[in-house]
């Protein structure tokens, strides 16, 4: 008896297996047919409903290929088969289809999308790498050996992408190479100045610039004692905000805007370098020993096609712009200068001594944090004041998008981080005596401060008090010039300056 | 900055295990500086010891199999060229040159010669070219090798055409006189990679079998970890050539080259790299940093130094002394010396313990007589050439390429340490732009010799 029962359960276990596998292998037919159908070109055009996307795709090199290999969409946005294709298929797809039901594609910011910086999320680099299997080709340049070599000596740092972000979506105005041209459009018919502004005294001014058509507001600010830094009570503030320390700062003037594009290629052109063959020390010839170094031409496009004009200027180093500032002192005959930290944080707080110079709590408009993140806070407010992550589309945006500060000062929070004289140290507070007078910071360091938060920046970063510092090495990380430019960043576009002048007697100070 | 030492270290370390183990196999290219398949074999971070079979050794056979004809040209035959040559003939059986080029007739005429006398070959006069272009109307002219002889500042410009021609290389050290041709070698050897070509470099001690078993025994652990290297190459002055009346500006300076910096990269790059090298094999790394002094105390014609010492630091804080000198009438000795927690070695035939007792010493054949002979039983001059053809012929991966660059970075690093006064770091030189000698070559006055200052570091005591 438990002979027979045994034999038809075996019988019918046998049956029952041969079901499930036949089961099994249909079911992973049509998975993989699945699979197949959903990788086709054709399926992602189906959403991807913005022709912008297959226009640049069919003039990429990756398209109209010298081979006549075509490279379909899912091979450079996904990884390689077998190395978390279906995760990441499944990651990408999801993400897809929410944008396609809950949004509108013409909201997005497709500009952004294409930075390096987003880009990395949604394209694979093994991808790359698995069908450039070998980075050194016989028919590769000088210029691509350098640069691949380079590539293998940094790999953990590196993404093709850095040089090779347009080889799937064509971008006319993309540019990897010496940009000998920038800056060099011409202002038609405008009133150049021949003298700079005359002032007499402690009050708002117009800078004229000689020889340019330029001219910016100089704010005046009157001296008096704040306390520098914040509070420890104070939401989402960072230790090396603190000790709040009381400090006096001398009166001084103060840029209305950060440097515009304007300003800083007035500058470029006046001192800069045409048919300089090296992106090192410029070649001068011996009548100009005593004019003022200026930029050699950037490597690639500075303003990132954002645009120029009033914009903040951007991917200067720190050594350009303190040669800005020597460059305008020699021409003004005044003593511009970058402003110190502490002058930095005076003029930013306009009296006030809350998180920013309007009303406010940190936590209300961060989108850290669950609920942040969820429902993306934009406030009105912040909104009203600042150029930050939540309203400037992912790029510099005019100065006069926003309101000015209680001194009159525009953008000093958030658009573009501003340097600083100062040297950072995270413990540059807690070495402040007591009843300090214009502090300027550690004797010594390796980073400069740079201060006000960005247009990335999320709300807690653009508080009055909150502090950064320059990247020397990050900064310049994928610039291919041998040596590296001291006059422009390949890997920064989120930093600017704003001038400062001395009130001494030369702005109408009496002795 | 710590992640980029951390890459940096790792790609070093990378480049040393390919100099160490070769090309095992015909490998994705990208996985060159680290993530291949030939670990690191540093001695120096503390890595564990090897087993034999995971170093690599070349093939080491007596003479070079029989196989398809292989035709070489000669770039460069002067001496060491004409030397070159010999050895290649003489690596086996098929082997033939067919083509010869120098800037100068003389040389052309004196190596064809040679070949005449010592192999009756002749090389056909269409094949033999003059001037600063031979080298590519030899690689045009059907050659398989290249053997590339000349002067090493223009090794990096002769490799890469050699290796976009597709030839196998033959080239002597150094490769470069400076950061920027060490570069151009490096790219030039992935390309050589990529296409399965066949590199030996004329660092030869990789070669020479008594060197060979030593290094067997330190990287499977006969010495423990090593704690500090040195590095010997203390000689007579080498020879000079005066300046002739018909000779113009670059012609002396060419047929003078070994005293020339452009030329040659100072003594320190030119031949002291041999025992650099040796310390880079068996360490399984590069230094990092150097400062040396050196000075120029005989020496008549040129702009070199006659001396210099570095002390090469590696990141783990062990160094490297290096000493190299060319005066006569001084103590010589072209030695390396590596130390160990469990003994030391001269690195060439011998290891002892701690308490200087023997503990290996390398069997040399025997002679008629039964003694042991004095040196290996195939030269290492020869023994390249038919490590090169038992490569080619049997398809096994060989590529010194990037070893002996790396190897001729770190010897330049120690030179503009001495030239400058200044510590130098190894990433510096891998990213500088530095390169000798003039834009382009002319057989005419350049404006070099005239202008020529042998360097002088620091500041003039008051």
């Amino acid at each position: 008896m438990p002979k027979k029962v045994r034999s038809v359960f075996r019988k019918r276990s046998l049956l029952l297996l041969l079901f499930g596998f036949a089961l099994g292998m249909i079911g992973a037919v049509f998975a993989h047919k699945g699979i197949k159908a959903t990788s086709t070109d054709k399926f992602c055009e189906r959403c991807h409903v913005h022709p912008h996307v297959f226009k640049s795709r069919k003039l990429s090199s990756h398209y109209a290929t010298k081979s006549g290999m075509l490279v379909r969409c899912v091979e450079c946005h996904l990884p390689p088969e077998g190395e978390g294709y279906l995760k990441e298929k499944i990651r990408l797809g999801a993400k897809d289809i929410y944008g396609f039901l809950v949004k509108d594609s013409a909201d997005f910011n497709w500009e952004a999308r294409r930075t390096v910086e987003m880009a990395q999320h949604f394209t694979s680099q093994r991808s790359c790498l698995k069908c450039h299997e070998n980075l050194f080709p016989l028919t590769l340049t000088k210029e691509g050996q350098e640069a691949h070599l380079y590539y293998t000596q940094n790999e953990d740092e590196l993404l093709c992408l850095n040089c090779h972000i347009d080889v799937g979506h064509y971008d006319p105005n993309r540019i990897h190479d010496r940009n000998v041209g920038f800056g060099s459009t011409t202002v038609a018919n405008a009133d150049v100045f021949t003298v700079p502004a005359r002032v007499s005294a402690l009050e708002t001014f117009t800078e004229t610039v000689p020889g340019t058509t330029v001219s910016f507001k100089m704010v005046a600010i009157p001296g008096g004692i704040f306390r520098m830094g914040s509070p420890e009570d104070e939401p989402l503030r960072k230790s090396d905000e603190g000790p709040a320390t009381d400090v006096e700062i001398t009166s001084f003037f103060m840029a209305e805007t950060e440097v515009t594009w304007d300003e800083y290629l007035a500058f470029y052109s006046a001192t800069g370098a045409e048919g300089r063959s090296t992106d090192t020390e410029g070649r001068r010839t011996l009548d100009d020993v005593d004019a003022i170094t200026g930029p050699t031409p950037p490597y690639g496009q500075p303003d990132q096609n954002w645009g120029m004009g009033s914009r903040p200027a951007i991917t200067m180093s720190y050594y350009a712009a303190e040669t800005y500032c020597k460059w305008l002192s020699l021409i003004t005959g005044k003593n511009y200068r970058l402003p110190t930290e502490a002058e930095w944080e005076y003029a930013a707080r306009g009296g006030t001594e809350t998180p920013y110079f309007f009303e406010g709590n940190p936590k209300t408009f961060t989108e850290k944090g669950f609920f942040g993140k969820l429902f993306g806070k934009e406030n009105e407010l912040i909104g009203k004041y600042v150029i930050y992550r939540a309203n400037s589309m992912g790029r510099t945006q005019e100065p006069d998008r926003v309101e000015a500060n209680p001194f009159g000062l525009k953008n000093m929070l958030g658009n573009a981080a501003e340097y600083c004289s100062d040297w950072y140290a995270a413990d540059a507070y807690s070495r402040l005596p007591e009843k300090v007078k214009d502090p300027r910071g550690p004797a010594s360091g390796e980073e400069r401060v740079i201060r006000g938060g960005t247009f990335k920046s999320d709300a807690a970063l653009v508080r009055n008090a909150a502090r950064d510092k320059t990247q020397t090495d990050a900064w310049l990380k994928t610039d291919p010039q041998m040596p590296k430019s001291k006059w422009w960043l390949s890997d920064c576009n989120h930093v600017t300056f704003r001038v400062v002048c001395e009130f001494d007697e030369n702005t109408g100070k009496q002795q | 900055m710590a992640n980029n030492n951390f890459s940096r270290r790792k790609f070093l370390a990378g480049a040393a295990a390919v100099g160490a183990a070769g090309v095992a196999g015909f490998n994705p290219l990208v996985s060159c500086s680290g993530g291949g398949s030939q670990k690191s074999g540093s001695l120096v971070t503390g890595e564990p010891f090897k087993k034999v079979s995971d170093l690599f050794i070349p093939p080491l056979l007596d003479k070079a199999p029989d196989g398809q004809p292989l035709k070489a040209g000669v770039i460069g035959c002067g001496g060491r060229g004409t030397g070159a040559a010999l050895n290649w003939l003489a690596a086996g059986p098929n082997l033939t040159v067919t083509a010869l080029g120098d800037v100068f007739q003389d040389r052309v005429d004196s190596c064809r010669k040679r070949i005449k006398a010592d192999f009756n070959i002749e090389v056909p006069e269409e094949n033999c070219f003059v001037g600063f272009d031979n080298f590519q109307k030899v690689i045009d002219s059907g050659v398989d090798v290249v053997l590339l002889c000349t002067p090493p500042v223009f090794r990096p410009i002769h490799f890469e055409a050699a290796v976009k021609n597709r030839k196998h290389v033959f080239m002597e050290k150094p490769v470069a006189v400076d950061p920027a041709g060490v570069r151009s070698v490096l790219a030039s050897a992935k390309m050589a990679e990529s296409q399965g070509l066949k590199v030996v470099c004329g660092t030869q001690r990789r070669h020479q079998r008594d060197y060979i078993e030593v290094y067997k025994q330190v990287a499977t652990g006969a010495i423990g970890d090593i704690i500090s290297a040195n590095a010997y190459w203390n000689q007579n002055k080498l020879w000079h050539r005066n300046p002739q009346a018909e000779w113009s500006e670059m012609e002396c300076m060419i047929r003078d080259w070994v005293n020339w910096c452009w030329l040659s990269g100072d003594h320190i790059v030119e031949q002291h790299v041999h025992n650099i090298d040796v310390i880079n094999w068996f360490t399984g790394t590069y230094p990092t940093r150097a400062v040396g002094f050196g000075s120029r105390q005989r020496r008549l014609t040129g702009d070199q130094y006659d001396n210099f010492s570095v002390d090469f630091v590696y990141d783990n804080g062990m160094h490297m002394h290096s000493m190299c000198r060319q005066i006569n009438g001084c103590a010589g000795n072209v030695s390396e010396y590596i130390r160990g927690t469990k003994g030391y070695t001269n690195c060439q035939n011998r290891i002892y313990d701690l308490a200087g007792n023997e503990i290996y010493s390398y069997p040399y054949p025997l002679d008629e007589a039964g003694t042991p002979m004095r040196s290996v039983a195939v030269n290492p001059y020869d023994q390249e050439h038919i490590d090169l053809v038992t490569c080619i012929r049997e398809d096994k991966p060989i590529n010194e390429a990037e070893a002996t660059a790396m190897s001729c970075l770190v010897a330049v690093m120690g030179r503009v340490s001495a030239y400058t006064g200044k510590e130098v770091t190894l990433e510096e030189m891998l990213n500088s732009d530095l390169k000798l000698g003039p834009e382009t070559f002319i057989m005419g006055d350049v404006g070099i010799m005239k202008n020529a200052v042998v360097p002088i570091s620091g500041e003039a005591a008051n």
